[in-house]
């Protein structure tokens, strides 16, 4: 314990230099901008700044680099609260109720609520590593290629969970999500698959690409054609920061998002995209009324929010102690390290203990800069809705058409927007909801190489699903949630037919 | 109020007019004019990307114009080169090729709209970053004999990990099975991270990377090396042996990579580019990052554009006939 | 839209909206059928590219006849109204953003590649007037604004890798200017042409046409 404070104590002493102070403040600052402008991700924006720190030492080079990408996660749930548009694929679900609330006028509260919960859970997240970084690397080398498909499996039946309408259309929207995600060149043998001969399809359709069209570009279709009532914020904005009723109606989702969102970001395969699905389920089975899901809650804003930061934060562990890169991000913080001539692994801690702890503290003070940074801003964004919306509209599509291209500098994937947003605007037409799609997409790819994987190491018994303890008892956990899904359904229909008999 | 407006907006063309006029004569000016483009055709922060951004920042020093990094990614690497070979031959897009995207990649993508030998004049040769044979820690074999032994005897029930077809990992991986003659079965990741996290628990046996990937946790001692494949020791791990030292005669394999151009570059562009390219790589800061990272640095005499011809040349030669025989091999 | 057509004994088909989509369902899986068949499936020991693809579009096309049929058996909603201007202008906004940005062949042909500084102003003016209440001295003023913004923030703060000028202009330039300078002017001669409509349209303003009922200002 002694220990823990003396390198948090070393840790601080690095962060709180000037230069430091200020670098982690640029990075918040730019990670912000980045996170709300539809798009753009930190991938491309870490990617160009790269050049820049060379100049700096590596510490505060890095400080900077970590500041971007939890900013940017930060960001990302203000264009998902504002205009219903998920930059990543961690605040998809946060568009759920978060936007409807900003609909009823309530934009600001959740904005807040996503802010103040984010800081909860990067503190808690932030402590996590410093007293328990090393052991908890244990557990990313349990998981195996047969634990990391139970997982995915677990995730898409959150799906069914979070669905609001029909269950079916729910799990057709979740297969169609898998089939979309395994478009392009097969990882195992490298042929084309379902590309049509099309050049642009070979490497698969980009998560950014598909929610952008689904949910940003069908969104805007959907608000046009109902002209009359249209759909936008309309409603006179309330108070513009959460209130004490607001802060303890969300005390315990914050609570509970904070401990999936950390424990789910330490696994190296990428498991933190699981956090806000995983704690938004987990709200709506607890919540008394689960209908209120869906229609505004602030549970379901409040629990996915901290999830998200909490896992974006602790996503650092596996980077840090195991040198392994979770998800696109940490891989360009690996190459960041290197460039500065700092290999990332099991000896940074002992061997760079100033990078080590200098981070760990800059990250808590990131998450405070984030705070003192956003909470200000909350009434900027929600005065930016006074904005007609006939101004409005133009102004999201062209962010959108110029975050797309900057991506991958193809023009082909700006038509793909167009094209997704089509599909999207006819989904919801006729009543089907994009969310599980998207989740299905972002687990499909995942879940077919875990599973592919899994059976050619048990040379094809099935059977290692059901053997491995950790696997077993996530299919099991599985099974009930998606029973405990399924019965209201079946009952209401039975009811139905009973009603109509 | 409007006149002020009217009058602001016709002196702004005005100067848009001049500026316009100005440029014509500044043309034949020597090159860099302008920013020029590097295409890196895989992941931004992957072993390519470090030393292309390591070489460019020198070069744009040097050159006096900024040498922008644009990842392109995809189908191993081609995409990007594609795109890049269909440029225009004026120096302002030049690309970081590397073994499999001018080696390997000829057997591997039947489509491939370019030729490695003929579609670029090269430009030079930037780095060398040697392959390590790695595997599970707790993996029995004393030493590289035993290894290939036991790896040979093990048939497929050996595991051999993959970055995916087209990566380097793939493509000396099946070398190395072609050479020692073993069986293993093969699983595929994607990308490097994922593989190595399961060769740490253990759930695959054995894998063959690029130095710079695997480094660290052969220090940190969660995984353990059997040789490097090169004919010298590197300094980054001096206590792993060459395979020569250990007994494998015919393995000796590095990811190279090289700054190729656009074919139909003119010539004193292409000498620009090369001198610049050999300031770099001469500086010693330069010179000292990539050798941290466990990367060779090709002397003077190695790395011009004649030497890189050659090379790509007998790199396809190589390649070709491994990989084929390796993709009909399996069903 | 979504009232259920409750006791409607004059039409055969009791829902055609889960009907329809349904349909739509039963198509995209036999697509998927389709578009995954020279796939091989491999085996549980090596599972091929196709198995995956066709058991999920076996699935899609199952639960699209479940739909159907339940649109056959059970009263649904009716068919939604679909609206054609706003869907169809947006869509070609977005292309001629795509086709100008950067040099794209289509087919024989390939586009000039003009930059930002057109494709922006361009997908504005068109997507401005998917809505009817598009007016059109109002998106061009947008258009200046948003598009020096934009040059700014993403060619400038960000540097993003986003061609902002024609390609010949560049050419053209080369040399004389540097193309962050040329950036800065032109972004800043954009504001100011901007500022200026907006101040000549305040003098000139026709009244209540511009003043759109609404809840924020009411």
């Amino acid at each position: 314990m002694s220990d823990l404070f003396a390198n948090l104590g070393l840790g601080f002493a690095v962060a709180l230099s000037l230069q430091n102070l200020a670098l982690c403040f640029m990075g918040c600052l730019v990670g912000t901008l980045i996170g709300v402008l539809p798009g753009v991700g930190p991938i491309a924006t870490i990617a160009m700044l790269l050049p820049i720190t060379f100049g700096l030492d590596p510490v505060g080079a890095l400080i900077m680099l970590a500041g971007i990408y939890y900013g940017a996660q930060y960001g990302g749930s203000t264009t998902a609260i504002l205009v219903n548009i998920p930059g990543e694929a961690t605040s998809v679900v946060t568009t759920l109720d978060g936007h409807q609330m900003a609909r009823q006028g309530r934009a600001g509260i959740a904005l807040g609520i996503a802010a103040i919960g984010s800081f909860f859970a990067g503190t808690v997240a932030t402590l996590l590593i410093a007293a328990l970084g090393a052991p908890l690397t244990r557990l990313a080398l349990v998981f195996g290629p047969a634990e990391y498909f139970a997982l995915m499996v677990m995730g898409l039946v959150f799906a069914v969970v979070l669905a609001r309408g029909s269950i079916l259309k729910a799990v057709a929207m979740i297969l169609i999500g898998i089939l979309l995600a395994s478009i392009g060149t097969d990882l195992e043998t490298g042929q084309d698959r379902m590309t049509f001969g099309f050049a642009f399809l070979t490497d698969g359709i980009d998560f950014s690409v598909l929610a952008m069209g689904l949910f940003g570009v069908a969104e805007i279709l959907r608000n046009l054609d109902q002209s009359e009532t249209r759909d936008v914020v309309r409603q006179r904005i309330g108070r513009l920061l959460p209130g004490l009723t607001d802060l303890r109606q969300a005390a315990g989702p914050v609570l509970r998002g904070t401990a999936i969102g950390s424990i789910l970001g330490i696994l190296p395969g990428n498991g933190a995209v699981l956090g806000p699905f995983a704690a938004y389920s987990v709200e709506k089975r607890l919540a008394r009324d689960p209908r209120r899901f869906g229609q505004g809650a602030i549970e379901g804003v409040a629990g996915p929010e901290s999830a998200n930061n909490a896992g974006a934060q602790t996503s650092f562990i596996p980077l840090l102690t195991l040198g392994i890169p979770p998800n696109a991000v940490m891989a360009l913080m690996v190459g960041a390290m290197t460039i500065h001539g700092i290999v990332p692994g099991p000896g940074v801690m002992t061997k760079n203990p100033n990078l080590f702890w200098g981070m760990i503290a800059s990250m808590w003070l990131g998450n405070l800069m984030l705070l003192v940074i956003n909470l200000p801003l909350v009434g900027i964004w929600v005065s930016l809705l006074k904005v007609p919306y006939r101004l409005m509209f133009p102004a999201i599509l062209m962010f959108c058409a110029i975050g797309i291209y900057s991506i991958n500098a193809t023009p082909t994937d700006v038509m793909l927007i167009g094209a997704f947003g089509l599909c999207g605007y006819l989904l919801i037409k006729f009543g089907f909801e994009p969310a599980p799609l998207l989740l299905g997409f972002v687990l499909g790819r995942l879940m077919e190489e875990y599973l592919r994987r899994a059976l050619t190491l048990s040379r094809g018994d099935p059977m290692v699903f059901l053997e491995r303890p950790v696997s077993a008892v996530l299919f099991a956990v599985s099974a009930v949630l998606l029973v405990a899904a399924l019965m209201p359904a079946l009952r209401r229909s039975r009811d139905e037919v009973f009603t109509e008999a | 109020m409007k006149d002020a407006t009217t009058r602001t907006v016709r002196s702004l063309c005005l100067a848009l007019t001049a500026t316009l006029g100005l440029a014509g004569h500044a043309r034949a000016d020597a090159f860099p004019q302008r920013p020029i483009t590097m295409v890196v055709p895989f992941a931004a922060g992957g072993p390519t990307d470090v030393i292309a951004r390591i070489v460019a920042e020198h070069m744009s020093r040097s050159l006096g114009q900024q040498v922008v990094i644009e990842n392109v990614t995809g189908a191993g690497g081609t995409t990007g080169i594609t795109r890049a070979s269909q440029a225009a031959p004026d120096g302002y897009t030049v690309m970081m090729g590397h073994m499999g995207t001018h080696g390997a990649a000829p057997a591997l993508f039947k489509g491939l709209r370019y030729d490695p030998a003929k579609s670029f004049d090269p430009i030079g040769l930037a780095a060398g970053t040697p392959i390590v044979i790695v595997a599970r820690k707790d993996f029995a074999a004393p030493d590289l004999k035993a290894f290939i032994a036991a790896v040979k005897s093990g048939g497929t029930s050996i595991n051999q990990a993959h970055a995916g077809v087209g990566s380097v990992s793939h493509s000396t991986g099946i070398l190395f099975d072609a050479k020692t003659g073993a069986k293993p079965t093969l699983v595929v990741y994607r990308g490097t991270g994922p593989a190595l996290n399961d060769l740490m628990a253990g759930q695959v046996d054995f894998m063959t990377d690029q130095i710079v990937n695997v480094a660290p946790q052969i220090t940190g001692g969660t995984i353990k090396a059997y040789a490097i494949a090169t004919p010298e020791r590197s300094t980054v791990l001096p206590d792993v042996p060459t395979t020569k030292e250990a007994g494998l005669d015919d393995y000796e394999v590095s990811a190279w990579n090289a700054v190729f151009a656009p074919k139909g570059l003119p010539k004193e562009v292409g000498a620009k580019l090369e001198a610049a390219l050999g300031k770099a790589l001469e500086d010693e800061t330069t010179r000292k990052r990539i050798l941290d990272l466990g990367g060779t640095v090709p002397g003077s005499g190695e790395r011009g554009p004649a030497a890189l011809q050659r090379l790509v040349e007998s790199e396809v030669a190589r390649w070709t006939p491994v990989l084929r025989a390796a993709a009909d091999g399996t069903p | 839209m979504d009232e259920p057509l409750h006791g409607s004994g004059h039409t055969r088909i009791r829902g055609p909206q889960p009907l329809a989509a349904g349909l739509g369902l039963v198509g995209l899986g036999l697509l998927g059928v389709w578009a995954g068949s020279d796939l091989p499936q491999g085996s549980m020991r090596a599972m091929g590219p196709g198995f995956l693809p066709r058991w999920l579009s076996v699935g899609i096309t199952l639960c699209g006849l479940a739909l159907a049929a339940s649109g056959l058996l059970r009263d649904g909603q009716r068919l939604p109204s679909i609206a054609l201007r706003g869907p169809a202008v947006v869509m070609l906004a977005i292309l001629a953003f795509a086709l100008t940005i950067r040099p794209v062949a289509v087919g024989p042909l390939t586009t000039p590649g003009l930059g930002l500084i057109v494709a922006g102003p361009l997908a504005i003016l068109l997507a401005g007037y998917a809505s009817p209440e598009a007016r059109f001295r109002e998106l061009v003023i947008l258009a200046l604004f948003l598009t020096a913004g934009c040059m700014l923030l993403f060619g400038d703060l960000l540097n993003l890798p986003i061609p902002i000028f024609p390609a010949f202009v560049l050419e053209a330039l080369s040399g004389s200017v540097s193309p962050r300078l040329l950036l800065r002017a032109v972004a800043a001669g954009l504001g100011l042409t901007g500022l200026g409509l907006l101040a000549i349209g305040r003098g000139t303003r026709r009244r209540a046409v511009d003043v759109v009922p609404h809840s924020i200002t009411t």
